[in-house]
């Protein structure tokens, strides 16, 4: 029996084909690409490749993230929040507080014995978000991948008033011409997104464990700053980017064996691996 | 067979159309008075053969022209408002009735008066407490508004005539209590949108002919067999204004909405103007206590010197558990519009309030525009997940 979570993200495109026993068969990722969310079957067709299946042994799929209307090969859409706790809460059972910071949004959610119980979400603003990375990261000349390593050689800490991702982009372009050291800088604007980030999270009395994900936890000095911000130590995922999608396969799984208990018509219904022709 | 659903459709054209019922009367010959906010004492409008009409932003509008005017960091609402003015969308008005309702609406009516010429503009101020001494200076304001309008309409209004108006209004708030009691079966006999395509065409009507829709609306739903299905959850929803359907779309996509508490819902309906000697004393009583709008704080004790922050909560929400209960809901949205200080303010101790008693809560920003919508499904299905 096999389970498929399709994660569409603002950025990238992430997929988990999984066995019951929560074995993960294959695991993708593909940027979301300007065509957005049209290449979910692209994506999918590599991962079916890569476990040697085909859609019709997956048994239930479930699709998430900005793009989950549009997976015409999906059984059910489940918002990010909700696949991302679960996905969490499968890594780390002991979690209360589970923290993703996206390519276009941050979201803190309260875990309570590995359900969702509540949560917050930053607004349509790319401040506190993996996208505030991405253009200070092209103002500065580095890539976004190289961001982290060169915080930590910081020595001297500087301070980014800005967290609005234009006049942080202007207040970078001043400091420069001050002389201020890149690593100097670089630090100073992750502990500007951090403290965003963290003031969002305390909006739900933070409690631990407390774990970071998404792609932006892939950076070593915003993880150092979410600390710091944050007051508390952070787990994070070997792979931060999946667990939206990890989240959303476990869900599959128990939407589909609770369908079966209930006596509920089996599926899989007829899908359709192409590109959705829709869009909401 | 017979059809079950005359009043709602008429109610979906209306909505679809506002303007459509109040240009006729025009044509007529009749004065029509835009209104932005129910703190409006719209029963002096009625009294004086005025015709009251509630103006409303856009969100399908993008705002260029209110950026002359107004700061982008400002109330979305208020300046969709103006620019929908500006651009003479609402151009048939005779006259506009702003207020004091916050400090966006009052600053927005400052710059509307400046810059459109109508031929009648008032603004009544509204105090931002309820100690006694707000009702003897908010009746002051009324009694100027009563003035200012007899002089557009050329003519003097009676205390007689004022209290006529006044019971058809209460006819209408009566009405619109009877309508929420169709919510309050499961599955319910009318959905919320529904509801507020009935609201917004009642703020589009003459009173009369708003009382006359309503008493169909509910004769239908009562007797219809197409009502709205049982959804896995019951929601109260809190908001400034509601003014969209394609929100509520959104939250009844999983939810039954049974109670909407803002201005596209029941506040301005939930309680009756008191018949007094001078009808005037009843509505400012009314205007000033009655609403309950996140505008005016409501504290337990004037003056105290240490607050009891439960026994504050209880007083300045107590309303929405009382309502929370009736209508047997099992979460609560509180809607938010970006920018929107007073109802801001309000989200943190509210939802240790609702907290407090069990019912899960949720608040959710969007801006007042199209693009906001995505997330704010987002926010929806994740919340209604957590409960479901």
């Amino acid at each position: 029996m096999y389970f498929a979570g399709v994660d569409i993200g603002s950025t990238m495109t992430k997929i988990v084909l999984m066995e019951k026993n929560h074995t993960v068969l294959s695991a993708i990722k593909g940027p979301t690409g300007p065509e957005h969310r049209q290449l979910a079957n692209e994506v999918m067709k590599m991962a079916l490749e890569q476990a040697s299946l085909q859609l019709d042994e997956i048994s239930y799929v479930v699709a998430t993230g900005y793009g989950r209307l549009n997976v015409p090969f999906a059984d059910r859409q489940i918002t990010e929040l909700s696949c991302h706790a679960r996905g969490v809460s499968s890594l780390f059972p002991d979690v209360r507080t589970a923290i993703d910071i996206g390519g276009q949004d941050a979201k803190c959610m309260k875990i309570n014995n590995g359900k969702m119980v509540d949560f917050v979400m930053n607004d349509k603003c790319a401040a506190g978000t993996g996208r505030f990375l991405e253009i200070i990261a092209s103002t500065l000349g580095v890539k976004v991948e190289e961001l982290g390593d060169i915080s930590l050689k910081s020595t001297k800490r500087l301070q980014i008033s800005s967290i609005c991702t234009i006049f942080a982009q202007q207040e970078v372009v001043a400091r420069l011409s001050d002389g201020e050291n890149l690593e100097d800088i670089i630090a100073g604007l992750h502990d500007a997104l951090s403290s965003r980030v963290a003031g969002l999270a305390r909006r739900l009395k933070i409690e631990p464990d407390v774990v970071l994900t998404g792609g932006v936890a892939k950076n070593a000095g915003i993880v150092e700053a979410m600390k710091k911000n944050l007051g508390c130590e952070l787990l994070i995922p070997e792979d931060p980017l999946l667990t939206g999608a990890l989240g959303a396969a476990i869900l599959a799984k128990e939407y589909f064996l609770k369908a079966m208990s209930k006596g509920e018509p089996s599926l899989p219904k007829a899908r359709r691996l192409e590109k959705a022709t829709f869009f909401e | 067979m017979i059809d079950k659903n005359e009043g709602l459709r008429k109610a979906k054209d209306i909505y679809a159309n506002r303007a459509h019922r109040v240009k006729e009367l025009k044509a007529e010959g009749n004065k029509i008075v835009g209104y932005p906010c129910m703190y409006v004492p719209v029963e002096i409008i009625t009294a004086l053969d005025l015709i009251a009409y509630r103006t409303y932003g856009d969100m399908a509008e993008p705002v260029t022209e209110a950026d002359r005017a107004l700061p982008t960091a400002f109330c979305p609402i208020m300046r969709s408002c103006l620019d929908c003015a500006l651009k003479a969308k609402d151009g048939f008005l005779d006259g506009i009735v702003a207020t004091h309702s916050c400090d966006p609406q009052e600053k927005t009516a400052r710059v509307w008066e400046s810059y459109i010429d109508y031929s009648y503009f008032h603004f009544i101020d509204i105090p931002g407490t309820l100690r006694p001494e707000a009702l003897e200076y908010y009746k002051g304001q009324i009694n100027d508004f009563k003035k200012a309008l007899e002089s557009f309409a050329g003519k003097e209004v009676s205390p007689e005539k004022i209290k006529a108006a006044i019971e058809l209004h209460n006819r209408q708030r009566a009405l619109v209590r009877e309508l929420y009691e169709l919510t309050k079966p499961e599955p319910p006999l009318i959905s919320g949108t529904e509801i507020l395509q009935v609201i917004k065409s009642l703020m589009s009507l003459p009173v009369v002919e708003g009382n006359e829709l309503l008493g169909q609306v509910i004769s239908d739903a009562k007797e219809r067999t197409d009502g709205p299905q049982q959804k896995p959850a019951r929601l109260l929803v809190w908001s400034s204004t509601l003014d969209t359907l394609d929100i509520m779309r959104i939250f009844e996509a999983g939810a039954n909405v049974v109670v909407d508490e803002s201005c596209g819902g029941i506040r301005a309906y939930r309680a009756d103007v008191k018949l007094t000697d001078d009808p005037l004393d009843g509505l400012t009583d009314y205007y000033v206590t009655e609403i309950t709008c996140a505008r005016t704080f409501r504290e337990a004790v004037f003056g105290e010197a240490r607050k009891d922050y439960m026994a504050d909560l209880e007083s300045r929400f107590g309303y929405l558990k009382e309502m929370a209960k009736e209508w047997n809901a099992n979460g609560a949205i509180f809607l938010l519009v970006r920018y929107c200080d007073p109802f801001a303010f309000e989200m943190p101790g509210l939802k240790d309030y609702f907290e407090s008693f069990g019912i899960p809560s949720t608040y959710i920003e969007y801006d007042y525009t199209q693009g906001s919508l995505a997330p704010l499904r987002t926010r929806v299905e994740a919340f209604l997940e957590t409960i479901g």
